[in-house]
């Protein structure tokens, strides 16, 4: 169960990012934040994980308080809340495998995992998770030989790595086309299903009415919205997105 | 035009005639007026300073200009003349100035073929070949008892008679054992080492060829500087007399100059690459510091940029070859200043190289690393090292190809290398050496230029 009361975010730049925002998340949702771009959706989720420091407001897992967490907890805290990018933020340079490694990081020896040592375990279990997103034989590619789709399968895997009871996703379909917007859906929906919580950031509505479980709408940085996604009706959507906006179907881009 | 109008044109030329511009100024048209002045004055502190009256020619033309400038304004004279007279002047006094003389390419053939006809045959191998050599003592000048001067060097026996000698007494040379039929070079060696050739005049090597059994005989005399070193020309000393043969045994082999070519090139791909990789491991925690992106967090870190930045841009302005001349009087003549030297001018280099590196790495992955639950050190293991290790490399390696070529001018100053040997072969006019170094660098420096091509286009 995650819970979130009065989150406020200011940047030191005056911008506010998220204005008094409360929810709850109960254990096993697959939650959808909706939004225009700049409407605090990555902030929120930043904030879970604090990537980003809150100004003010508190969040608690599983009644811990995040927003309080000294250095290591949060370290230990974050190995449990996987995260996955519109960019898919892979390490170009390195190969897949180690990519997929490095989400063992907050498991692994810190001094082994700084030469470089990983465990067998750790390896086989790596494997494990590539195979699962159908890329095992990519394993030793560079991972900037892979194409989108498959960049995103193994920012997935390295979530998988982190044996996640939280997985935030911001964005995570919308550098890729309809049909791999699917298949990479997907996947969190499995995860899901085998009982991870699931966040994630949306862009298009009849991905929220396909996989979401429930929906919260940021606007401006306020919550204007919370509820199923069926709840989501013209109006909904006008006092959302503000009142030009068209509703742009996946599928028919 | 009536009067009226014409009138006021006079007293601006007027004007203009006392101060170039003023006319033009007065006016109203206060660029056009200074611009003249300023044109005027330039031209007149060139020549002035020059000192040569002739181009005072220049100066009344331009005061002319300005004149019927002033006459005509506002639409004023064609600026084109003025502009052609300025540069005329210029481009005159400049072409005096850096003595421009192009028949000195013409003139001076004879001076051009005995260097360019040397440097057609490139000093670097030179046919294998066998020695056949043997010495005997004699002694300078005569004492009451000199020693026999008689010695067998291997099969090589030769005797001198008589005994002893004083300068310019003649001797008889006789050897046997010699290669039959074969040119014998005949030389004389004082106790010091000093090598005397006995030709005519002193100056040209004594040749004389072996009968059909290896036997040769020569009349020589002591030669007249045999004695110039000498502590005491009283003191009767043993001095030598060689006789040398050589024939080639076919193949090439490095000549003498050609040792010192590749010895030189060595010491010059060592020094680059020393202070390649002294420079490389200074650079790196410099490159950190001259970070923007991780220095603008805090007024002191944002400080310590701005220094750091400021320094290593000074430092990358000195020319190595000023700071090898530095070295060069601190620690002495050889390849080590020439290092330290390319090694200053390195870090300086790659630091500001790294930085820009850094600065442009991709935040993604360092979010994605942090979101695992890693810790900093792992944050910069995984996500920080690996975008910035091959940019790293990559630009070392072409800092190496640039110190190569550096420090083959760097010896010049006494910091080591070929170019060391490359000055001292032009100061004595050995020009078929200097070929040979040239030849040798330009490879080398291509060689070079192609594998580090190779190298980097793999790493970035």
């Amino acid at each position: 169960m995650l819970r979130v009361e009065h989150l406020t975010k200011i940047y030191p730049n005056g911008t506010v990012a998220l204005r008094d925002v409360s929810f709850e998340v109960p254990d096993g949702e697959f939650l959808v934040v909706i939004g225009l771009s700049g409407s605090g959706k990555s902030t929120l989720l930043r904030c879970i994980n604090r990537l980003i420091e809150p100004t003010s407001g508190k969040i608690y897992w599983n009644d811990i308080d995040i927003t309080s967490a000294s250095p290591s907890e949060i370290r230990r805290i974050r190995r449990q809340i996987g995260m996955i990018f519109q960019q898919f933020n892979l390490v170009k340079r390195s190969s897949v495998l180690t990519n997929v490694l490095s989400g063992r990081l907050g498991y692994a020896n810190p001094w082994l995992s700084l030469l470089g040592v990983w465990p067998v375990e750790d390896r086989q279990k790596a494997l494990r998770a590539l195979e699962r997103v159908g890329i095992a034989d990519k394993a030793y590619q560079r991972a900037d030989t892979l194409s989108g789709g498959q960049q995103q399968r193994v920012g997935i895997a390295r979530a998988l790595m982190q044996d996640p009871r939280l997985l935030l996703a911001d964005e995570p379909v919308a550098s890729l086309d309809p049909v791999l917007a699917h298949s990479i859906l997907q996947y969190l929906e499995q995860l899901n299903k085998e009982g991870v919580t699931v966040i994630c950031s949306l862009h298009f509505l009849d991905l929220v009415h396909r996989y979401a479980t429930r929906v919260i709408g940021l606007k401006d940085g306020v919550k204007v919205f919370e509820g199923l996604p069926d709840e989501i009706d013209r109006t909904r959507f006008k006092e959302i997105y503000g009142e030009e906006a068209q509703e742009v179907r996946a599928a028919s881009l | 035009m009536n009067k009226a109008e014409r009138q006021p044109a006079k007293i601006f030329a007027l004007l203009s005639l006392i101060l170039p511009g003023l006319g033009q100024a007065l006016q109203r048209d206060w660029k056009r007026g200074f611009s003249i002045f300023l044109a005027i004055a330039t031209a007149m502190a060139t020549v002035v300073w020059y000192g040569k009256s002739g181009w005072y020619i220049a100066i009344i033309l331009l005061w002319l200009w300005n004149v019927w400038d002033a006459l005509n304004m506002p639409r004023g004279a064609p600026v084109a003349i003025a502009v052609l007279l300025w540069l005329g002047m210029a481009y005159g006094i400049g072409w005096q100035v850096t003595q421009v003389n192009p028949m000195a390419l013409f003139t001076n053939t004879e001076r051009a073929q005995s260097i360019l006809r040397p440097m057609l045959q490139p000093d670097f191998f030179t046919a294998r070949k066998e020695k056949h050599e043997g010495w005997v003592e004699i002694q300078v000048p005569c004492s009451a008892t000199p020693p026999k001067a008689e010695k067998t060097v291997g099969d090589i026996h030769i005797r001198v008679q008589p005994d002893c000698g004083n300068l310019n007494e003649t001797l008889i040379v006789t050897a046997d054992g010699l290669w039959p039929n074969e040119p014998t070079e005949i030389t004389w060696m004082t106790p010091i080492g000093d090598v005397k050739l006995l030709g005519p005049g002193n100056n040209q090597m004594l040749v004389v060829e072996t009968d059909d059994e290896g036997h040769l005989s020569a009349v020589i005399q002591v030669p007249g500087s045999a004695l110039a070193a000498a502590p005491d020309p009283t003191l009767p000393l043993p001095h030598r007399v060689y006789l040398t043969q050589t024939r080639p045994i076919g193949g090439m082999t490095l000549s003498t100059n050609g040792q010192y070519v590749v010895r030189g090139i060595y010491e010059t791909l060592a020094l680059a690459l020393l202070s390649t990789l002294l420079g490389a491991i200074l650079a790196i925690p410099l490159g950190f510091l001259a970070a923007r992106n991780l220095m603008s967090g805090h007024p002191i870190l944002m400080g310590i940029y701005v220094i750091v930045r400021t320094i290593l841009n000074i430092v990358r302005s000195i020319e190595s070859l000023i700071l090898a001349i530095i070295f060069v009087i601190i620690v002495g003549l050889g390849p080590f200043p020439g290092m330290l030297a390319l090694a200053i001018h390195t870090t300086a280099a790659l630091g500001k190289l790294y930085s820009e590196v850094i600065e442009a790495i991709d935040p993604g992955p360092i979010e994605a690393i942090r979101a695992t639950g890693a810790n900093n050190l792992q944050v910069i293991r995984y996500a920080v090292i690996p975008q910035i290790i091959p940019p790293f490399t990559a630009l070392t390696i072409y800092r190496w190809d640039i110190n190569v070529r550096s420090s083959t001018i760097i010896g010049f100053v006494g910091g080591g290398g070929i170019g060391f040997f490359l000055y001292q072969w032009i100061l004595i006019g050995d020009f078929r050496a200097v070929s040979a170094s040239f030849i040798a660098i330009a490879a080398v420096v291509m060689i070079l230029d192609f594998f580090s091509a190779k190298l980097r286009e793999r790493l970035v």
